[in-house]
């Protein structure tokens, strides 16, 4: 039955002309990804050497100064980014590690592009995402609705094929046609996969497969259901393309907008202005705790405390400044979270999420990068106050006149980021993979239940 | 002619009769309004909030500057012993962080109609004398998720959801009555074929026009009263029109289907491939190309440049930086005395350094802004293939949250940039000491709108772009139309 299904489909044309558009599309962007993956992630890893080298070649100076002067943490694109770059284009790409405060990464790709951007960027799991259902939905929205207008359904049932005999042959026979659309790709995904990042990699590629083949098993049944419960071709159509444009389009943005009003996150100025204001608050405090004053930097200090009064004012920043982090950074995963269980209504949003998780390109790879990089730079910091306390002027005006030298620059390590490992993204995002099971599973009820509300 | 124009009434009220009693009408026009009134009330709130962070930043402006100058009259007067880093009547203090300004970009009176840029370029920059690459980097915080999936805007329901709705209510047009058999007897009476379409599209149009432009102009004039005037009635004309082209675009495209005389799900499928082509594909597409044409300079060489030009200031300047600050064994030296003021070594080798790899990278700088304006030349050359990228790139012009606004707006903040050094730059490397005329006289940031002539400009080509289309495809339905054989 499977077979003759295909047979069908390849016969009108539909499989070759959409299945073809899509495959070339897929094509584009595999090779799109492929290379700016690898010029990127080439770029970055040379300038992170780079960098490193200039700070140990660096003159003697002033540790302070140095620490002013910092260093830079770039941030590696894994390579399955070639798949999906997920939040790739609004997130920077580049922290400048400098002294008395924490930073964020800069440099968003999207500020440098155009307002096209905001219409999407091509990248494999666009393509799949997106249209990936719409070429489920135009291979099978006549598969039972179609048979039903020629009298065939009527003939193959009198045959003895039971309706649900009927819906395994059909779904598998679309199943077929994907997987003859898509395994080139993904073959070509994993021998690419395999040569840039190894078995990590085509393990990241393998889940990725099976969110994706959940999510068209998902649109597979679907489309089905609909096919078997409407009574014409032309009304099945027009539902699956309805519920397509609300799936693809118009759910991701509601979504989006909903999780911001459950988990509001503040605006750059109050952000800015409530971390700067509980910053002042804790300085003081330190400072008047232990050094007697609570005027920070004022001229009751005398410059050889400045060593000790750098890391007491540092110390007194670390926690306020992961309060406020976090707190931002939670905002924005629990506005993923939320989202991810409305993949039970929307499969593409938990789609996206397990996508962009196992990938390692979500915000959860971006935060982990981000506090490592900040674990460095306290690193940095923590070595030269330490450095500057020992060396402090035993005349007691003096402090900047002390010149360190190659001995303390490396002292500070080589930066070496090790990202989330695929078995860990996987544990962190199996709850968008078990909405896209129960998606899947409820849809194969409403299928099977719906084969058989219509007399053929 | 006349009668042409009384079967035309006809066809027009014959068709709001079933399309009354069918329902449909009500439910599409029903739902446009719907989600237009939902991204209204996103876009509006999205707007508001923005704008109270800038009224905020605005009204905390003179309030710092009275305390700036009361404090420095009071260090004059010598009630107050100054603070070594915030030293009113010191050049390096003030220029530096104490009377540092904000440049702000005001928002347009049709921003909510089109987020654009807005969620991810500031409407403000705090400007010190520090070099630009410590300000002029930083982005509005907004959770990367939601900036992937973009907003619900008006803009979002106009340029994607629109098209579905004339779409719906027209693919089927001509086909449905010959599948139904109707047709055969509709034009055996005297009325034409190009007078029944004509009539049917009208309606359509006239139903789904008519809720746009009542929601959007209703909800735009209620909730931002600057649109009452003589120039925001301008503007909102200009959206309607934009908005009006756009759909008619796609309803000739559907009449022209139509015309072609194959069956309701050919049309239905050729339609929908137009949409899923000229407006989800398309524009990825040419994104890709568009940044393939005129690349971005790379951000992680300007980095290290940054660094590097950073590394050579501090040796350049070891000197003057190994100084040590004399207030401690002599508080006198924080004081002005007649007019001229000690600057710490320290702090003017740190301007110096700033000032440096500000020359260092400004070339590289200035290629990033050159190449994004490159880029958006190249939109605006091509966006004629897709018209929604016409509607999207002139109505998010219109709003002024558009790429090239934000392109003006940071080259404006960058010239601000420079005038504040160069104000600050003669006081901190001669000495003089900031007195209250100095104060009154640091220079002021003003956003200059760019020639609104411009913008008009580049609207009515947009219009040309939309409405050419919309000619050449009427003008081939009608001439297939007129050769239409139903026997």
């Amino acid at each position: 039955m499977a077979r003759r299904e295909l047979t069908e489909l390849w016969r009108d044309g539909r499989l070759l002309l959409a299945g073809g558009l899509m495959l070339l599309l897929l094509a584009t962007a595999f090779a799109v990804g492929w290379q700016q993956q690898r010029a990127i992630d080439g770029e970055r890893q040379a300038a992170q050497a780079l960098d490193y080298d200039a700070w140990i070649a660096q003159d003697e100076r002033h540790p302070h100064d140095a620490a002013h002067q910092g260093m830079h943490a770039f941030k590696p694109l894994p390579p399955t980014a070639i798949v999906d770059p997920g939040i790739t284009p609004y997130v920077g790409s580049t922290i400048w590690l400098q002294a008395h405060r924490q930073s964020e990464l800069r440099f968003r790709p999207a500020q440098d592009a155009t307002g096209l951007q905001r219409f999407g960027n091509l990248s494999v799991a666009w393509v799949l995402q997106v249209l990936g259902p719409l070429l489920v939905i135009v291979l099978g929205f006549n598969a039972f609705a179609g048979e039903r207008e020629q009298g065939t359904l009527r003939l193959t049932s009198s045959l003895g094929v039971r309706p649900r005999q009927l819906l395994a042959g059909k779904a598998l026979a679309l199943a077929a046609a994907l997987a003859a659309c898509l395994l080139p790709a993904l073959l070509l995904a994993a021998g690419a996969l395999a040569m840039q990042g190894g078995w990590d990699a085509v393990l990241r590629l393998g889940l990725l497969a099976l969110g994706y083949a959940l999510y068209l098993g998902i649109a597979v049944l679907g489309v089905l259901a609909v096919s078997a419960l409407v009574p014409s071709t032309r009304l099945a159509l027009v539902v699956l393309l309805a519920l397509w444009i609300g799936g693809v389009t118009l759910a991701p943005r509601v979504a989006s907008d909903l999780a911001r009003e459950v988990h509001p996150s503040p605006s750059r100025q109050a952000f800015n202005q409530q971390m700067d204001d509980e910053l002042e608050q804790a300085y003081r405090r330190a400072w008047r705790a232990q050094l007697g004053t609570d005027k920070r930097w004022g001229a009751e200090l005398p410059l050889n405390r400045w060593g000790i009064a750098l890391k007491i004012d540092d110390e007194a920043g670390y926690a306020v400044a992961d309060q406020h982090f976090s707190r931002l950074w939670d905002s924005f995963a629990r506005q993923q979270r939320l989202q991810e269980w409305a993949g039970l209504a929307v499969p593409l949003l938990a789609l996206r999420g397990w996508s962009m998780g196992v990938a390692g390109t979500d915000f959860a790879a971006h935060r982990h990068f981000s506090v490592a990089a900040e674990a460095q730079r306290r690193l940095m910091q923590d070595l030269i106050s330490h450095d500057l306390v020992e060396h402090a002027d035993p005349l007691g005006d003096r402090h900047f006149s002390y010149q360190a030298g190659k001995n303390l620059w490396a002292r500070v390590p080589r930066f070496h980021y090790h990202p989330i490992g695929a078995a860990a993204a996987l544990r962190d995002n199996v709850a968008s993979l078990f909405v896209l099971g129960l998606a899947l599973a409820a849809a194969a009820v409403l299928a099977g239940w719906a084969v058989g509300v219509r007399k053929p | 002619m006349r009668r042409t124009f009384r079967n035309f009434s006809r066809v027009v009220a014959h068709e709001r009769r079933l399309l009354w009693a069918d329902r449909s009408l009500w439910a599409v026009c029903g739902l446009l309004a719907l989600l237009l009134g939902f991204g209204l009330h996103n876009g509006l709130a999205e707007v508001k909030a923005r704008e109270q962070v800038l009224a905020a930043i605005q009204a905390s402006q003179p309030q710092r500057e009275a305390a700036l100058a009361d404090r420095l009259q009071r260090v004059l007067a010598g009630v107050e012993t100054p603070d070594p880093f915030a030293n009113p009547a010191d050049p390096a203090s003030v220029g530096s962080g104490m009377g540092a300004r904000s440049a702000l970009l005001p928002y347009e009176a049709m921003a909510p109609l089109a987020l654009g840029q807005s969620d991810m370029q500031p409407n403000y920059y705090r400007v010190t004398y520090r070099s630009r690459a410590s300000f002029m980097d930083d982005t509005e915080l907004e959770s990367p998720w939601h900036l992937l999936s973009g907003p619900f805007d008006p803009l979002f329901v106009i340029v994607y959801l629109l098209p579905l709705a004339v779409l719906g209510f027209s693919w089927n047009l001509l086909s449905a009555e010959r599948e139904q058999g109707t047709l055969k007897l509709l034009l055996s009476q005297p009325l034409t074929a190009l007078t029944l379409v004509a009539g049917k599209a009208a309606l359509r149009a006239g139903a789904l026009l008519g809720t746009t432009f009542v929601v959007l102009a209703g909800v735009l004039l209620a909730a931002r009263p600057e649109l009452r005037s003589a120039a925001g009635a301008a503007a909102l004309a200009w959206a309607l029109g934009l908005v009006a082209a756009y759909a008619l675009f796609w309803l000739a495209l559907a009449v022209a289907v139509n015309a072609l005389g194959r069956s309701s799900a050919f049309n239905a499928l050729a339609l929908l491939a137009a949409w899923v082509l000229l407006v989800l594909v398309l524009p990825v597409l040419m994104n890709l190309a568009v940044q393939a044409a005129s690349p971005a300079p790379s951000r992680i060489e300007l980095a290290t440049r940054t660094r590097l030009a950073a590394v050579e200031g501090l040796n350049r300047y070891s000197k003057l930086l190994a100084a040590d600050y004399r207030y401690v064994a002599q508080p006198e030296v924080l004081q002005p005395q007649d007019g001229k003021i000690e600057v710490a070594s320290r702090r003017r080798a740190q301007y110096l350094v700033g000032r440096d790899t500000d020359r260092e990278i400004e070339a590289l700088t200035e290629r990033f802004d050159t190449q994004l304006a490159g880029q958006q030349a190249l939109v605006a050359r091509w966006s004629w293939l897709s018209p929604a990228l016409v509607a999207s790139e002139s109505l998010t012009a219109l709003a002024g949250t558009g790429s090239e606004r934000y392109l003006q707006f940071r080259r404006q903040v960058g010239r601000f940039h420079g005038e504040w050094k160069a104000f600050f730059e003669p006081r901190l490397l001669e000495g003089r000491a900031i007195n209250p005329d100095d104060l009154r006289a640091m220079p002021r940031f003003a956003w200059v709108e760019p020639p609104r002539a411009q913008l008009r400009a580049g609207l009515a080509l947009a219009a040309l772009q939309l409405l050419l289309p919309v000619l050449a495809l009427a003008a081939w339905a009608a001439w297939r139309l007129r050769r239409l054989r139903v026997v």
